[in-house]
């Protein structure tokens, strides 16, 4: 059906301590259907442009290129080049342990899968074909303030599969920024598990930022347990092919999780944001809010679901999608789905789509400010509250310049 | 400074300017007044450049230049500066960071050097202080969750900040309380000069105590149908404009 999966699973799975999770996943994935627009999860984000590259150009022995450092931020950098872990530069904190996904142990066999819903189709595919990745751990009690910062690299013409496995042991603390970037044509499937202790606190970023023909299908998924916190921001740009499934499970009463997402999206760029909240247990608390903008010809999907289950009663949970369409041109497909099974709870969701408000535009313009400056502006204006919401100045400092960037360019369409 | 001859101009399909003819020389005040829907706020929009507002005859010069050949931000650049009556919401958008680009791109136009971010900074608490907003407000979105009253004395703050040559202030002064209508005609006094020109749109005779006009025009179903002196004013604040609908064509004797 795939051709490119086909390739892709030739000689799979592999014959490492995983195997019989991943015999598991290979199973499964034979057994589902492909991508197609009549899969309810891919029915606007086709996957065709994964057959049109030429793996076999691919330089697997690309030098490594440095990591481009944030300035303000330091950071302990583990760095994967085509899935594959590099050398770890310093000393880790007392508490922390890092290792590569290949070095067997045994806890990430207890975290492999444990997190990650089987019904993500490249989950599977990560699964069966993820030799490496990141393996890390904090003790119980440990705060760790330096932040990690996952930075996945695909080199052109690559295929690269790599995993990251998180446990946050009781009342620890951790910042983790997966950042992906790139240009050329190449496919990617990086998928991250976080199993977050009672009373633990995890800040988590992801930036897909993967752009032009760089094509990633990843996914973030974190359980929580009982007075749990997360606070993730997620921010997209689009490319032939950029899809991020995320998953946040209350596995534990009283947990809280914020998700702040942004995607930005230009020319004939494609991003799909799938996002899942399980309220499993009673108290939980959700604050989620989305915001995108589509310029040019682009395409958005963003489905966000909420399911409170029976025994979930007093949840607070809140779903906000809003999103600006620049030009006639780009889509927008936006579906809020609330499931609601338990009776005492607080549920908002909406979403809207509008286009650029002209009387602010001539607003600017009356006070001189040129179109385009004007533009950018209310660009800004529109996703800066999440910008601002970031935990981690340092990073949202970082950002704004790359957006600044990008709306620059999407104002020349 | 100002020379608008025969404008024509339509919103959508409808006409509402019919032959509008306005001189406005420097250091002019001019006061505006008539009944509601009489084309007012549409003459600053037209002047300015509003999407939607289209000539159908007509010239309007700044300075010899034709207005209608520019776009709103080089008008603006110009020296073109419109009040508006209802100051538009920018949530997102600090008021700081507006002002800011704002006063960029005027002073870029002009050929001035750029401000730095710390001499700007001293620059709009000043201005701040003179219009009586606390300072907190260059950090809030602009105009977001602005009183009517705050937000007509951010309005005149960014006149003074741009500096402009013309001035139209569109009922600048329509839900202020006494106090603010003393700061925003102090605001507007502060910057009357023998190069600068102002067209004041009121309803309000009271706004006409504060900022002496040197002439006060009607505007009534798009065109200046009577002008007169600052007494024309104190007529129709006593007669109002029910002889504009008896005897269209005749207006009461002075
Ligand atoms: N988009 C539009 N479509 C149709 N008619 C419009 C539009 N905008 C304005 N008008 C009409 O143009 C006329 C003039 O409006 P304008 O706002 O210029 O009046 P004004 O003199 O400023 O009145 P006021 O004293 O109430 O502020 C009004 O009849 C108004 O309804
Ligand atoms: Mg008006």
């Amino acid at each position: 059906m795939s051709a490119w999966l086909d390739m892709a699973l030739n000689g799979a799975p592999i014959n490492d301590s995983l195997v019989s999770q991943r015999q598991q996943s290979l199973a499964l994935l034979r057994a589902a259907r492909w991508p197609n627009r009549k899969v309810e999860a891919w029915k606007y984000t086709p996957v065709r442009a994964l057959e049109q590259i030429d793996y076999s150009a691919a330089n697997q022995s690309t030098a490594a290129r440095g990591v481009d450092a944030v300035e303000g931020l330091s950071a302990i950098e583990l760095v994967l080049i085509n899935g594959v872990p590099q050398a770890i530069a310093g000393e880790l904190p007392a508490g922390l342990q890092v290792r590569a996904l290949s070095e067997g142990e045994a806890i990430a066999g207890e975290l492999f899968g444990s997190v990650k819903p089987s019904r993500h189709i490249f989950g599977l595919v990560n699964d069966v074909l993820a030799a490496d990745g990141w393996v890390i751990d904090v003790a119980p009690g440990v705060q760790i303030e330096t932040p990690l910062r996952i930075v996945y690299r695909t080199t052109e013409a690559a295929q690269a599969h790599g995993r990251v496995l998180v446990r946050l042991g009781d009342k620890s603390r951790l910042t983790v920024i997966e950042q992906a970037e790139g240009t050329e044509p190449s496919m990617s499937t990086y998928f991250s598990e976080f199993s977050v202790g009672v009373g633990a606190h995890l800040e988590h970023y992801r930036f897909a930022l993967q752009t032009g023909a760089a094509m990633s299908v990843g996914g973030c998924h974190v359980l929580l347990a009982e007075r749990s916190e997360l606070h993730s921001t997620l921010v997209g740009f689009g490319s032939d092919l950029s899809r991020l499934d995320v998953d946040v499970i209350h596995g534990g009463e009283f947990a809280s999780a914020k998700v702040n997402a942004i995607y930005l999206l230009d020319g004939r760029e494609l991003f799909d944001l799938h996002s899942t909240i399980e309220h499993a247990c009673a108290n939980g608390t959700t604050e989620e809010n989305v915001r995108g903008i589509a310029g040019g010809q682009s395409k958005a999907v963003f489905n966000g679901r909420i399911h409170i289950h029976r025994h979930a009663q007093k949840t607070l949970a809140e779903l906000n999608n809003r999103n600006l369409l620049l030009t006639s041109g780009a889509e927008i497909n936006t579906k809020p789905e609330l499931e609601i099974y338990a009776d005492d709870v607080r549920c908002a969701h909406g979403a809207t789509v509008a286009e650029t408000d002209k009387g602010a535009l001539y607003y600017l313009q009356s006070r001189g400010i040129s179109r385009s400056q004007a533009q950018i502006m209310l660009n800004f204006g529109f996703i800066n509250e999440l910008v601002d919401a970031m935990p981690n100045a340092a990073l949202a400092q970082w950002l704004r310049p790359q957006l600044r960037a990008r709306f620059a360019q999407m104002g020349d369409a | 400074m100002l020379s608008i001859k025969n404008l024509h101009a339509r919103v959508e399909d409808k006409t509402i300017l019919k032959g509008l003819n306005l001189d406005v020389k420097p250091g002019e005040v001019h006061a505006i007044m008539g009944p509601n829907g009489a084309g007012k706020s549409t003459l600053g929009y037209v002047l300015s450049g509003r999407d939607g507002y289209e000539v159908e005859q007509g010239s309007a010069e700044l300075d010899g230049h034709s207005l209608f050949d520019m776009e709103t931000e080089e008008r603006a650049r110009a020296g073109l500066f419109l009040a508006f009556q209802y100051p538009v919401e920018i949530p997102g958008v600090s008021n700081m960071e507006f002002l800011k680009a704002s006063v960029d791109a005027v002073r870029e136009a002009r050929g001035d050097s750029a401000l730095s971010s710390a001499e700007f900074l001293k620059l709009a608490r000043v201005v701040c202080k003179q219009v009586n907003l606390p300072v907190e407000f260059l950090k809030r979105g602009v105009n977001e969750g602005f009183s009517g009253g705050e937000k007509k004395r951010n309005e005149i703050m960014q006149m003074i900040l741009l500096a402009p040559r013309l001035c139209i202030l569109d009922e600048t002064d329509s839900g202020l309380d006494i106090d603010a209508l003393k700061v925003v005609a102090d605001g507007v006094n502060s910057q009357r000069s023998s190069d600068r020109g102002f067209v004041v749109v009121t309803h309000y005779q009271r706004l006409l105590d504060y900022i002496k006009p040197d002439f006060v025009h009607v505007l009534s179903d798009g065109k200046i149908v009577k002008s007169g002196g600052p007494e024309l004013a104190k007529e129709l604040e006593a007669q109002g404009y029910s002889w504009l609908a008896d005897h269209p064509d005749e207006v009461p004797a002075e």
